[in-house]
């Protein structure tokens, strides 16, 4: 494999509440109520709010019943996190059209390695459009977009930009821009941003009036860090991923093989195998190809490309299938090759950033609870599952303390 | 793929869990329950029957800025061995079954 293509100039993608987004897109309506998202890893917390749940002073880390109290129309929602990294995949796939150099950094913030995309694109305003072009519509109006050099510096930009809108820093700008943003900017924990006040520090530009020396001494190597960053002495590029060769697996036939069944059922296994392979791992599969070797010098070649890419056994196999019956081999099989050529971000890594796989696990099992939930309000017509959520845990009374929620799938 | 939206959890689909629900009791003269007969639920009938040992016994007064609440519990051990808690509504002097 060759290197990990990197840029220095960066494009950082910014979509706020992403997780809150993806349910709003999937749920019509949703985004008219105040809604907030569960916790993934406590269902009693609130994770996401929404802008009309704040309003009300409904704020992420609250326990359900104090958001309840405060905001009695609020509409709870289970986390996902399998279906926001999915989406999250498909919005990486897209910016990988536009630059090969694309770098995930959390849910719904991603840099776009821009070095080199004038020469296709034309200015940056283009590039800009390029990339806006490529989020979903739905979120293209909250999408926020920044421009500059560094990974930093791009994302300060877009922390500034209005929703749908992009602030631009141009080349040698970067420490004028950077000098008056507020240190909440930086990676900092609260420890350090509360002692960073309490010295009077408020902006990145105060930061850098002190001597780097002087805040390496006071914050250790993370103070050097963000004396670094705060004043643009630093460039971290991003880093694009390098897509893994192509995975292939063969079968030979003692005989040469025509009976069509049976040639699907070498193909099921030849997939299975390609699948199973470490390389494959942490990808799905975007493109393939199958070819077998004939009886008498022959061959058969077909190629599909996923509209969406899938590690999906069953339907890598499905336009397989439909190959092999519209038009079959015309002699008989003597050897049988599967080739993954293409791949597509995945999200057996992705699920890393749902805040841990532990949640992505839960989610997994979620997702097959909500599917037997779903076959029994079918059966019975009628709700006969609940949640049981806390309300008042600390209460003296007991028919305080808990209260049932319809599940519903 | 793509799992199909579900419903948000809703406030007003909220039900309530371990409601008291009410009992008929008969008390001892010094106001402790001396036996107890089951209106309703699935336990009717079940746990009817003299009240063998009194354990436990506290009292609950709040809400008193609203609508007073003011209970006094007491776990019981009935015939037969089964561990149950009672108490008495003070305001309405009726008789509840309720897990603590």
């Amino acid at each position: 494999m060759s290197q990990h293509p990197t840029s220095s100039l960066a494009a950082c993608v910014w979509i706020p509440l992403f997780p809150l987004r993806c349910e709003e897109e999937r749920q019509d309506g949703l985004a008219g109520f105040p809604t907030a998202l569960l916790a993934p890893d406590t269902t009693r917390k609130l994770w996401q709010v929404s802008s009309l749940a704040r309003h009300t002073g409904v704020k992420p880390g609250m326990t359900v019943s104090q958001a309840i109290g405060l905001c009695p129309t609020l509409r709870l929602i289970e986390p996902d996190p399998v279906h926001y990294d999915e989406q999250f995949a498909y919005l990486l796939s897209a910016l990988a059209e536009i630059s090969p150099v694309v770098e995930a950094a959390e849910l719904g913030l991603a840099y776009v390695g821009v070095d080199g995309l004038r020469g296709i694109y034309g200015s940056a305003g283009k590039i800009i459009e390029a990339i806006r072009q490529a989020v979903r519509p739905s979120d293209r109006p909250t999408v926020r977009l920044g421009w500059g050099v560094g990974k930093f510096t791009a994302w300060v930009a877009a922390s500034r930009a209005k929703p749908s809108e992009a602030v631009v820093v141009s080349l040698g700008e970067e420490r004028n821009f950077l000098a008056s943003q507020p240190i909440a900017v930086l990676p900092l924990d609260t420890d350090t941003h509360r002692r960073l006040r309490q010295f009077g520090i408020r902006t990145l530009g105060a930061l850098t009036t002190l001597p780097e020396a002087a805040v390496t001494a006071q914050f250790g190597a993370t103070g050097k860090r963000l004396w670094q960053l705060a004043a643009g002495r630093v460039v971290e590029r991003v880093q694009g991923r390098v897509e893994p060769e192509p995975i292939a697996a063969a079968l030979s036939f003692f005989s040469p093989v025509g009976e069509r069944e049976l040639i699907v059922h070498a193909l099921d296994q030849l997939i299975a195998r390609a699948l199973k392979h470490p390389r494959r791992i942490g990808w799905r599969v975007h493109a393939l190809r199958v070819r077998a070797e004939l009886e008498g010098g022959g061959s058969w070649l077909t190629a599909h490309l996923f509209k969406e890419p899938t590690a999906d056994a069953v339907r890598i196999a499905a336009p397989l299938r439909v190959r092999l019956e519209q038009s079959p081999p015309v002699g008989g099989v003597e050897r049988l090759v599967l080739e993954f050529t293409g791949f597509a971000p995945g999200t057996s890594e992705l699920q890393l950033f749902a805040r841990d796989a532990q949640a992505a696990a839960r989610a997994g099992q979620q997702r097959a609870l909500r599917g037997a939930a779903r076959e029994i309000r079918m059966r019975v017509k009628r709700a006969v599952l609940y949640h049981i959520i806390e309300v008042q845990p600390w209460s003296r009374l007991p028919e305080r303390r808990y209260a049932l929620i319809d599940f519903e799938p | 793929m793509v799992a199909p939206a579900r419903a948000p959890l809703r406030t007003d689909r909220l039900r309530a869990v371990n409601e008291p629900r009410q009992v008929a009791v008969e008390v001892n003269d010094d106001g402790s329950p001396a036996a107890l007969k089951t209106l309703d639920g699935w336990t009717i009938g079940l746990l009817d029957g003299k009240i063998e040992t009194i354990g436990e016994t506290w009292r609950i007064d709040d809400e008193w800025w609203r609508q007073t609440i003011s209970r006094v519990y007491w776990e019981v051990i009935l015939e037969g061995g089964r561990r149950v808690v009672l108490f008495q509504d003070l305001i309405s002097t009726a008789w509840f079954i309720q897990q603590p």
